[in-house]
């Protein structure tokens, strides 16, 4: 139950997955700045098509994939809703009365929700396929020029890398307190909003009291295993880079310069 | 060279600085005297709140006293310069296993240690190997922590602190939360690390049976050392122990009982060393008997029973996390039992558990299930589940009427409470099945309650519950259960993490509630002791199904169904099945009363009763 809640993660051995989580984080970010870059349908279909090729090299089955498009769904619906409606144009499709859908609406409606789409699949495949101790060891190798500006990135890390850790247990936590106030009678589920806001009061205090005392009995384990900062520490996992890396590298500088030409291409048209 | 010393240490708690969390809210050590030679394994004895804890914390600088000296390996551990060295040369495994872990996988979590004392790549690399070969868990390198067991979370605890290769191990009761298999598992490795890798441990705990394996044992009590001595000198201190809330192992109380009968037997510590010594003086009295008594179940739907018939639950179906964690269970509990549920972690038992009182619901009794579906999901259509005369696979049934007359009561219930006074959180439950009740009825619903779990009412109503003292939140927690009345009450683990004393408590008060009011009390339990000293039926589950349901004594004649299960028999089953070796049978009692009862007729009957007579003769 709390793998599939939380993370995500899809175990598999595929080629995204033995891919450095620097690089996987990396190409996410410039996915997402490139499919912000498409001004057209060509370019668009281009990322689409990138992420085929990614997303079937993940492994991860397209279901599973397609799971993490439902939390997002209402904004996508919500949004091409008002886009549809509100989106100036000039070729009138269909009016009534004040409602009155354009060609162009149509269009950026379209543009616009595939967009989304991309956003949210792209990510959710490197949460797929990235466990969330990978992705806390990624992240904080990324930041480390900031430990030049005094920024406390190992500090930073650890307490990802713990608060990921203690998830799991306080999800079970928070489930077994559930049942415990169940079992009393209490109710979770029907009434009104302050009704159902005043039950959640015996599950939050026994569940904070039950984190602090955590927390503090985690300080004391932490303090006798010689925790002092980040001074004399070494560490014993490293990342390294592959051939993987330098191939997604590749294939990723592809992309790049082929949304640049689409967008100097399209320019000159216009 | 001594590895602790502490020279007439004084040490207070400041009783607001803690007063959220810690069990007892003052608390103090004076001009305590303790030392622990270098190699040498002590265990320290003592009921929550003895001081024993606040030893270990002292040990490592975790917390400085207020006057005396402290000295670990040469090492002063008042001076706040020597803290790095001596936490590198002192280990401390804690109680939670979930709470002293930090990282994930498993690997990464024992190279914290070493990463924090600045330790070369490649050596932690073999640092880990070698912990975790000490602690026999290689092949979990890199499994998820999460996913352990208990006994196994505790184990990479271990691993964690010898990966800093020190010269001290101290275990802060770090048994006290795990089954006897997890349990067995800990105390294995400890035994051998003090043995084979000359690590000096002291062991803090209130198992007497634990404080047997080591070379000195130490009592304290109030702050203060009582006892000290050989474990089997000092466990034998029968009357210095119960002043200190403690009691006698198991195998000694049956040689005590014995002995003030007359019997002459030497104070025995387990089962065979106990059978060996009563074999010549027994005779066979039990006939083989092998009538294998299945017992049959059948549906009676009277108030305080439970009948259940092919229940099977996966969790997560159709995913590929998914588990089976019930296979068709067939299960009877009759009103007035005071039953036993017996099987290991994820053997289904707390499955089992959470379906009589609907915490969770057969599919056919959701809301949403229409019968429609019926045809394709044949399997449900002949499960039956019957609690107190209600039918749980009707969605028709009132479940809040069901949950009122089942009371649960959770492994750990005092991690429950949340109200701002006692009285408010034993009266929680009470409103939300009777909305309707006057302040009066309220308040002596409540009262009676509280004063059932032996509290006194008006000194604790309206304190705060997370003021009082372990065991005292754990009673205020089944009174917040207890308050509506239950005709059945279930309890996961009640004596869970109790000192042997606050176990005894616990359980007589149930015996209390189960006489007067309460039709029938069942009880999950690892405790095969606690089950053979409690329980009149009990059953077995074991991967999601029942292995056998009888008295506790039909289920512990023959080892083979705790052994399938992988449970340990109790105590007195253990001694008739080794007489049995030494060619004694006997049809014993289980329980330690009535177990001494037997043994006695038995002995009085047999010709061998001569040193009977003379015991008796210099007894009397």
């Amino acid at each position: 139950m709390r793998e599939v809640s939380f993370g995500q993660y899809y175990p598999s051995q595929s080629f995204v997955h033995r891919c450095d989580p620097r690089t996987k984080i990396l190409f996410l970010i410039a996915y997402i700045v490139s499919v912000f870059l498409c001004k057209n349908f060509y370019s668009l279909g281009m990322c689409a098509l990138v992420f085929l090729i990614v997303a079937s090299c993940s492994g991860v089955p397209f279901k599973s994939l397609l799971r993490s498009v439902k939390a997002v769904l209402f904004l996508l619906v919500f949004t091409a809703i008002l886009n549809l409606f509100f989106h100036s144009g000039e070729t009138v499709l269909f009016s009534w009365k004040f409602i009155k859908i354009t060609k162009e609406a149509v269009y950026f409606t379209i543009f616009f929700a595939v967009r989304l789409f991309l956003l949210v699949l792209s990510s959710a495949i490197l949460t797929l396929t990235t466990t969330p101790v990978a992705l806390t060891d990624g992240i904080e190798s990324l930041l480390k020029p900031l430990k030049y500006i005094r920024f406390p990135v190992h500090e930073l890390a650890l307490i990802m890398s713990i608060a990921l850790r203690f998830i799991p247990i306080l999800t079970d936590e928070t489930g077994r307190i559930m049942n415990a106030q169940k079992a009393r009678g209490a109710d979770f589920e029907t009434g009104g909003l302050m009704k159902r806001v005043k039950a959640i009061i015996p599950i939050l205090i026994p569940l904070l009291i039950s984190a602090f005392r955590r927390a503090d009995e985690l300080g004391d384990a932490m303090d006798a295993r010689c925790y002092s900062g980040s001074k004399v520490r070494t560490k014993y996992k490293k990342l390294k880079f592959t051939w993987r890396d330098l191939l997604s590298a590749l294939f990723l500088g592809i992309l790049i310069a082929g949304i640049v030409l689409f967008r100097i291409y399209t320019v000159s048209l216009i | 060279m001594q590895a602790i010393r502490f020279e007439k240490v004084g040490f207070s708690y400041q009783a607001e600085q803690d007063e959220l969390f810690s069990d007892s809210a003052t608390f103090s050590l004076d001009g305590l005297d303790f030392s622990v030679e270098e190699g040498e394994f002590v265990a320290v004895l003592g009921h929550n709140g003895s001081g024993k804890s606040t030893l270990a914390r002292l040990t490592n600088g975790l917390l400085s006293p207020n006057s005396g000296k402290i000295t670990v390996l040469g090492l002063d551990a008042t001076d706040e310069k020597n803290l790095f060295e001596i936490r590198k040369q002192v280990g401390i495994v804690f109680q939670n296993p979930d709470n002293q872990t930090v990282a994930s996988i498993v690997e990464d979590d024992i190279a914290f240690g070493p990463e924090n004392i600045g330790v070369e790549r490649e050596e932690i690399g073999r640092r880990i190997e070698f912990a975790l070969g000490a602690v026999g868990m290689s092949e979990y390198r890199h499994s998820t922590t999460s996913r352990l067991s208990g006994g196994q979370k505790q184990r990479i605890a271990i691993a964690g602190v010898l990966a800093l290769k020190p010269k001290i191990m101290i275990l802060d009761e770090s048994t006290a939360m795990l089954d006897p298999r997890g349990r067995k598992e800990v105390m294995d490795v400890v035994l051998r690390l003090n043995r084979e890798e000359k690590i000096t441990v002291l062991l803090i705990t209130h198992f007497p049976e634990e404080a047997l394996l080591a070379d000195r044992a130490v009592v304290m009590n109030h702050g203060k050392i009582v006892l000290s001595g050989k474990p089997s000198e000092v466990l034998a201190e029968e009357e210095t122990l119960k002043k200190c809330s403690l009691t006698l192992p198991r195998p000694l109380q049956i040689c005590r009982k014995l002995q003030s009968n007359g019997v002459a037997v030497e104070d025995c510590f387990d089962a065979d060393a106990l059978a060996s010594a009563l074999a010549p003086m027994l005779q066979n009295t039990a006939t083989e008997n092998t009538s294998e008594q299945v017992e049959n179940i059948t549906e009676t739907g009277e108030i305080g029973s439970v009948y259940c018939e092919n229940l099977s639950y996966t969790y997560n179906p159709s995913s590929p996390f998914a588990t089976h964690a019930l296979n068709g269970v067939d299960l009877q509990i009759h009103a007035g039992d005071f039953f036993g549920i017996i099987g290991h972690t994820g053997s289904g038992k707390s499955t089992f558990v959470q379906h009589l009182n609907a915490l969770i619901k057969l599919p056919t009794a959701e809301k949403k299930y229409k019968p429609k579906k019926r045809k394709k999901n044949a399997v449900e259509t002949n499960t039956k589940l019957q609690v107190n005369g209600l039918d749980l696979t009707q969605k028709t049934t009132d479940f809040k009427l069901l949950r009122k007359k089942v009371g649960m009561v959770f492994q750990y219930p005092e991690y429950q409470l949340f109200a701002e006074t006692v009285f408010e959180d034993v009266a929680f439950g009470l409103k939300n099945f009777n909305e309707n009740l006057t302040e009066e009825e309220i308040e002596s619903a409540v009262k009676e309650a509280i004063e059932r779990v032996g509290l006194n009412y008006e000194e604790v109503k309206n304190r705060s519950p997370f003021e009082l003292s372990g065991g005292q939140k754990r009673r205020v927690a089944i009174a917040g259960v207890i308050v509506t009345k239950p005709e059945i009450l279930v309890l996961d683990e009640p004596a869970a993490g109790l000192d042997p004393l606050g176990k005894e408590e616990i359980m007589s008060l149930l015996h209390t509630m189960h006489q007067s009011w309460c039709k029938t009390v069942i009880i999950v339990s690892h405790d095969m002791d606690e089950i053979a000293e409690n329980c009149n039926r009990a059953v077995v589950f074991s991967g999601g199904k029942v292995l056998v349901q009888a008295t506790p004594k039909r289920l512990f004649e023959k080892d083979e169904w705790t052994k399938q299960a992988g449970l340990d028999l109790p105590f007195t089953a253990k001694v008739m099945r080794a007489l049995k070796g030494h060619g004694v049978r006997m049809d014993g009692d289980l329980t330690v009363e009535k177990f001494v009862e037997d043994l006695l007729k038995n002995i009085k009957t047999s010709g061998a009763g001569t040193s009977l007579e003379q015991g008796g003769q210099s007894n009397a």
